[in-house]
């Protein structure tokens, strides 16, 4: 304990300094200040002054600028990058969940604990929804040791029921981070090298007693390729914040505190989605094997070959004729890897995201009354010379409540907005209009490559 | 420490069932009707239709009903659809009362239409008239020029539709549930993930299909993203497959645990619609409903559409090939890609090689297999 926290002191001494150089640049560069303030998370909570962004309207309430601020928080969720990056769609994640004695705190309703168990069950959930071929395990920190959950595996309800055994125990002792990684470096180990390896942490304590040098345990990981992601539930920790900036070559945006509930639940959420590829030595790209199995129903069941169950129905390995009760699941005899087409169909959305649509100003908003997908009438046009007094509302919403699709020169409603880009990854307009003369425009929407070809039909 | 969480509760609070939103995804494609001219003609079917849907109206007094064409152009509204033509300014999200005074200035029937019940009318109104100005804005060159159907349109406009009404009716119902169907992300909002489906609007999709499947490959992922959506938002698709086959369909019902019926006689189809359709979700689970147990999931591969049972898989672009490429570089994506090192794959390919090539030798014994270079 005595060692840990020596060691771990020396290490803050040398990052303060670090710290101290950014606050004193703060005053100067606005540009850097906000992108550290969305790093560091709390100050943003703490400095900003809510009550003065408040404007009382023309009609001497402030209605408006509340719906306006509403909307303004609903599209900046929305306004990412739709860059095409080639990302890491065969991914091997590690949770680690700390359950530690500092998760019986209750900053988060009911505590760190029960809240980290249940959205933990979530995110396996979301996980396994957005990247269907991929792998996770489970590990926890317990009493200075690392323990193992759950093994690596494509199952995601295996996951969720050995998390949930978890709720009868109780969180105790201290956490050992280096403990824990080495154990999840040694689960990622014979990962083959097209998929990518990545740990990430849910960290409640502010200390990590360790058996030995983080820092070569870092090295380590940085020579293995894992990527680490940290979300911390009390505050800023350095080794953590190190730990990510290392392991991500240099960009430690991956380390995120929570705030509240909702934040927290942002935050590992966040995970769901497949990392950017960042170079073409970090993976490295290869041709994989995969069958894809017929559905198969039987009069009298028998027994699956990865659980032993008995049923009737199953999916039949395309090499071996065993049989499997789901997919995608690795063959138990063969080894193959068993998906569905629609397991694959499932990543394509991260590799051809829609565009972001584009705020209307009021000169072109008299073109659309109504939003073109949904219906809801817009607010009409203003006379021309009040224009320029709505202009200078909450950033990132449009003045008209009309989203424009760049492609299709549509007009949609902030919910629709939401809603094709979080959800169908769609555009309703693009995909509503003829497509034949203007095929070009639609790939573009899409930001695809020659995909129509694909066809997995019979 | 389970008593913590309360989903008791949510589940045991007495209340009216919910309304169910029943969105009809109608394939308007000229060609494919035209096939089936002599059994069922469009205007027939049109008929059955709306007498299925004034059945989902009579159902509960909140029901709606909305419907979309699919057309071979172009996806539209049929129901409910905003006029341009007409400037009332009526309820946008297609509050039935609302537009039911404008329509009900413009367009006057015959006489027999006075007493019947007043939203059967205002569907049966909008849904020909405005089916009657998509078929006349149809020109013959439009027809010529393709012979498919914008299904991936209409489903993406029918999810808009439905997130519309269920943020709406969540509004007016509380903002317990409006947390749940507003987030807009995934669709288990913390504690509901067991009861969602009984809470809020219940919505379903019904797509009555007459095109085949093979025009529609370029719409792949825009249909698959429709489905995946509907999959998170736990909508049923279900489909009444008129004539043709369409895999994308299928796969569509069966991953949202829809119904799929291809229909033998399709002059029976209001008898299918009243019979397997009617049900809502709720009604549905004490049913036996009509599966289908034979969904084709294989994949066809990019090269030469072959039908593959083990495939080979981009690691960067996931397009599928039927065998290891010969230069190693992606038809797709253009990567260079290696062979993974699959326990006993490398052996399985080189020995089928290695048997092609014994075929091919003994056949070619008349010419002389070559000589090794000569030595200097």
């Amino acid at each position: 304990m005595g060692d840990s926290d020596e060691e771990y002191i020396g290490e803050v001494s040398e990052d303060e300094d670090d710290n101290n150089v950014f606050r004193g640049s703060r005053s100067e560069g606005s540009a850097s200040r906000a992108k550290r303030r969305k790093q560091r998370g709390g100050a943003e909570w703490e400095v900003s002054r809510t009550w003065e962004t408040l404007v009382e309207g023309a009609d001497g309430t402030i209605s408006s600028t509340v719906e306006g601020l509403l909307e303004a928080g609903k599209r900046k969720r929305l306004l990412k990058d739709t860059t095409p990056l080639q990302r890491g769609i065969i991914r091997h994640l590690i949770l680690i969940i700390d359950l530690s004695q500092s998760m019986t705190e209750k900053d988060l309703r009911p505590t760190r604990y029960l809240l980290t168990l249940r959205y933990a069950q979530e995110l396996v959930r979301e996980f396994f929804e957005q990247n269907p071929i991929s792998q996770l395990g489970v590990l926890g920190l317990r009493d200075g040791l690392a323990i193992r959950i759950s093994d690596l595996s494509g199952n995601p309800t295996e996951h969720i029921s050995a998390i949930q055994t978890l709720r009868d125990q109780d969180p105790k002792g201290l956490p050992s981070l280096q403990n824990g990684i080495e154990m999840a470096r040694g689960a990622l180990f014979h990962t083959p090298s097209h998929g990518t390896r990545e740990i990430f942490i849910i960290f409640g304590s502010l200390l990590s007693s360790d058996p030995g040098d983080i820092h070569q345990t870092i090295a380590n990981l940085i020579n293995d390729k894992v990527r680490v992601g940290i979300v911390g539930l009390a505050a800023q920790v350095a080794i953590c914040r190190e730990l990510c900036a290392k392991t991500n070559g240099g960009d430690d945006t991956r380390y995120g505190v929570a705030l509240n509930e909702q934040h927290f639940r942002e935050l590992l959420m966040d995970v769901t989605t497949p990392p950017a590829t960042y170079s073409q030595k970090q993976s490295a790209s290869s041709l994989l094997m995969m069958g894809f199995p017929s559905r198969t129903v039987e009069t009298s069941p028998s027994l699956c070959a990865c659980h032993s169950k008995s049923s009737c129905g199953g999916y039949l390995c395309s090499r071996c004729n065993s049989k499997v009760c789901g997919l995608p699941a690795e063959c138990p005899s063969c080894g193959l890897t068993l998906i569905l087409s629609t397991h694959l169909a499932r990543s394509y959305h991260h590799l051809f995201p829609l565009v972001n649509w584009v705020e209307v100003p009021w000169q072109r908003a008299s073109r659309s009354s109504v939003c073109f997908a949904c219906g809801i009438a817009f607010p009409p046009v203003p006379p021309k010379d009040q224009w320029q007094t709505t202009e200078n509302q909450a950033k990132g919403m449009s003045v008209s409540s009309r989203y424009e699709c760049t492609v299709c020169e549509n007009h949609f409603c902030i919910d629709c907005d939401l809603f094709a880009h979080e959800v169908v990854h769609n555009c309703p307009g693009c995909q509503s209009k003829p497509t034949f003369p203007k095929k070009a425009d639609l790939l573009g929407c899409q930001a695809g490559l020659g995909l129509e070809i694909m066809d997995t039909s019979a | 420490m389970n008593a913590v969480d309360a989903t008791e509760h949510y589940e045991t609070s007495a209340r009216d069932p919910a309304p169910a939103l029943l969105t009809v995804v109608l394939d308007t494609n000229p060609h494919a009707w035209a096939l089936l001219e002599d059994s069922l003609p469009l205007s027939k079917a049109i008929a059955n239709i709306l007498v299925f849907l004034n059945a989902h109206l009579a159902c509960n007094y909140a029901n709606e009903v909305a419907v979309v064409a699919s057309h071979s152009q172009k996806a539209a509204w049929l129901y409910p659809h905003e006029n341009p033509a007409t400037k009332i300014s009526h309820d946008a999200d297609g509050d039935v009362s609302m537009n039911g005074s404008s329509t009900n200035n413009n367009t006057t029937e015959g006489p027999g239409q006075v007493n019947k019940y007043r939203p059967f009318r205002i569907v049966e109104e909008q849904v020909t008239h405005n089916l009657r100005e998509l078929m006349a804005s149809t020109s013959g060159p439009d027809v010529k020029a393709n012979n498919s159907t914008m299904m991936a349109g209409a489903l993406t406009l029918a999810l808009s539709h439905i997130n519309r009404r269920s943020i709406a009716w969540a509004e007016a119902h509380g903002a317990d549930t409006a947390a749940e169907t507003s987030g807009g992300g995934p669709p288990s909002g913390g504690h509901a993930s067991g009861t969602d489906t009984t809470e809020g609007l219940q919505s379903r999709i019904l797509i009555v299909s007459v095109s085949g499947a093979s025009d529609s490959a370029h719409q792949y992922i825009p249909i698959m993203n429709s489905i995946f959506a509907c999959q998170r938002l736990h909508i049923p698709i279900d489909v009444c497959k008129l004539s043709g086959d369409a895999v994308f369909l299928q796969q569509a019902s069966d991953a949202t645990k829809g119904i799929y019926m291809s229909l033998t006689e399709p002059r029976g189809l209001l008898q299918y619609l009243m019979m397997a359709f009617l049900p809502d979700q709720r009604s549905r689970r004490h049913l036996v409903l009509p599966t289908r147990v034979d969904v084709d999931f294989r994949a066809a591969c990019f090269c030469h559409r072959r039908v593959v049972d083990i495939g080979f898989v981009c690691s960067i672009c996931l397009s599928i090939f039927c065998e290891p490429l010969d230069n190693g570089t992606c038809l797709t994506c253009g990567t260079n890609l290696e062979i993974g090192d699959y326990g006993a794959k490398p052996a399985v390919v080189a020995r089928k090689r290695k048997k092609k090539k014994r075929v091919n030798g003994p056949s070619g014994t008349a010419t002389p297999t070559p000589t090794p270079t000569p030595g200097p």
